[in-house]
């Protein structure tokens, strides 16, 4: 009786604890704002994986047409049409430890570039956001902020 | 076994846990949400300090990496008279060399950048009839060139979301020297800037300083005033470091863009080679580069640029000094020259291979 149960119940606490440990890469997840201000990412879970969406722009509207902003800086020209907000701009993230976060890559829509990209949380209300290409040492870090419902 | 099945059953929810978990994302756009409600956040710290960027919105992008290759065409150098050496006009076929410059961002957080580069540019002198010539800066130049290997460095220190202070250094070899035989690091040339400045918005930033200068030849203390600007459509800018270099930006796309302005070069090479081996001569090279520039990715942060515009001599002048000790003329000093020599202008060629920075 005591084998029957051991197999299944060790399985069940494998992957509590593999979930458990997931959950830490969790603490990614919510809202953030680059150090320019011009953007909010919400970063959600998807799989595995972490993915940010842009979700509110200081400019949303196209000053030109006056209407919502599209990725006209894309090298795509078919992906043109499609709108900034919603776009997701942080792609394929995975949780390494040690509050980094790896293996991804941050699209520019300023310049319509993507970058390799390490995230790293310095505490649970600031990220360092490194874009790079090809190697770290040719990159930029941005130092993003947590936001938050409004306290009532 | 019904417990066995049970425990197994278990395992299997668990794996299947939440639907979708396991999707795979390949669009880049997620269904339509009410955004609004992003509108109003606050910070979840109370409040983050924001520093201004050391760049404005479509400003062309840095070069990590540069190999470059520089032509001018034909001109005269007119040589002034040196001891028993009469003087002479002395024709060059052509004037350039590679241009290879790495600056990489050591640190680069947006509170602080320090950069780090290198730099290497060599001005090779092609004479018609080389044997022809007889006076010996002629006959130097056209044997050995000029060489210019430096390292620099640049600070961007933002204090607040609008004001910022920049710091720059480097330290160059000028000189005819060899790699075989390369100069004594005594001859070194220091050059300096500091910039205090502001970044109003993202469209526009200026700043004035000083800076201790070779670009008008020979060392020379000016002030300066940095002003970038790019218009609402971005299509239109401004990239200006005066004195030393100012342009207006045409922007076709983020990738492609073009460049109309001059910028100053200079620098003092030192003569170590042949008859002057035993003497203590500096070429005091400052020139105006009036140019049109075109920039553009070839393939992602592969950009080539190339540019074709008119040389103007400023100085070709040699000075001779003390056991190498540099001095300062200024522009209103009195101070004769060894040489007073001129140059014709003639058109001018560039073009190069760059990684440029995110």
């Amino acid at each position: 009786m005591k084998k029957i149960l051991t197999i299944p119940v060790f399985a069940v606490l494998m992957i509590f604890m593999m979930s458990f440990q997931s959950e830490n890469g969790d603490s990614l997840l919510g809202i953030w704002e680059p150090s320019n201000g011009r953007a909010r990412v919400k970063i959600e879970k998807i799989g595995n994986k972490y993915y940010g969406k842009i979700v509110w722009l200081i400019e949303p509207n196209d000053p030109e047409t006056g209407k919502p902003k599209t990725d006209t800086n894309n090298p795509d020209e078919s992906l043109r049409s499609v709108p900034l907000k919603g776009y997701r701009m942080l792609k394929d993230f995975e949780y390494k430890g040690d509050n980094e976060w790896e293996d991804g890559t941050i699209y520019d829509p300023l310049t319509g570039n993507t970058y390799n990209c390490t995230i790293k949380m310095k505490d649970k209300n600031t990220l360092d956001i490194r874009g790079y290409i090809g190697i770290s040492t040719f990159g930029r870090t941005d130092v993003w902020k947590r936001l938050e419902m409004p306290k009532k | 076994m019904r417990i066995q099945r049970i425990g197994w059953a278990l395992v299997v929810a668990c794996c299947f846990a939440g639907p979708g978990m396991m999707a795979q994302v390949d669009t880049l756009v997620e269904e339509e949400e009410d955004y609004s409600m992003y509108d109003n956040l606050d910070f979840a710290d109370g409040g983050a300090k924001n520093f201004c960027s050391n760049k404005i919105l479509g400003l062309s992008p840095a070069k990590l990496i540069s190999i470059g290759y520089d032509l001018q065409l034909g001109y005269d150098l007119q040589t002034d008279t040196l001891r028993d050496a009469l003087p002479e006009t002395v024709p060059f076929s052509r004037t350039g060399g590679l241009r290879l410059a790495a600056n990489i961002p050591v640190i680069s957080r947006n509170d602080f950048i320090l950069q780090v580069g290198a730099n290497y540019w060599e001005s090779t002198y092609t004479a018609a009839d080389a044997a022809a010539i007889q006076h010996p800066l002629g006959q130097n130049l056209a044997q050995n060139g000029l060489r210019t290997t430096g390292l620099n460095t640049t600070i961007f220190k933002p204090f607040d979301d609008t004001r910022f202070v920049v710091v720059q250094a480097s330290a160059d070899l000028n000189g005819d020297y060899a790699f075989s035989d390369i100069m004594p690091l005594e001859y070194l040339k220091y050059s300096a800037a500091a910039l205090y400045g502001k970044r109003p918005s993202d469209n526009k930033q200026w700043a004035v300083g000083v800076a201790r200068t070779y670009r008008v030849g020979e060392m020379n203390y000016i002030p300066i005033v940095l002003f970038n600007y790019t218009d609402a459509a971005n299509k239109w800018g401004t990239e200006i470091l005066f004195p030393a270099r100012a342009h207006v930006r045409r922007t076709f796309s983020p990738r492609q863009m073009m460049f109309a302005g001059y910028e100053l070069e200079g620098q003092s090479y030192r003569l170590t080679r042949g008859p002057f081996a035993e003497d203590d001569l500096e070429i005091r090279r400052g020139e105006l580069r009036f140019r049109l520039v075109y920039e553009q990715s070839v393939y992602n942060f592969i950009w080539i640029s190339a540019q074709a515009g008119y040389r103007v001599n400023y100085s070709y002048n040699v000075d001779e000094l003390t056991d190498g000790n540099e001095f300062f003329r200024g522009f209103f000093g009195d101070q004769p020259y060894v040489m007073e020599n001129t140059l014709t202008n003639p058109f001018y060629f560039q073009i190069s291979l760059n990684l440029v920075s995110p």
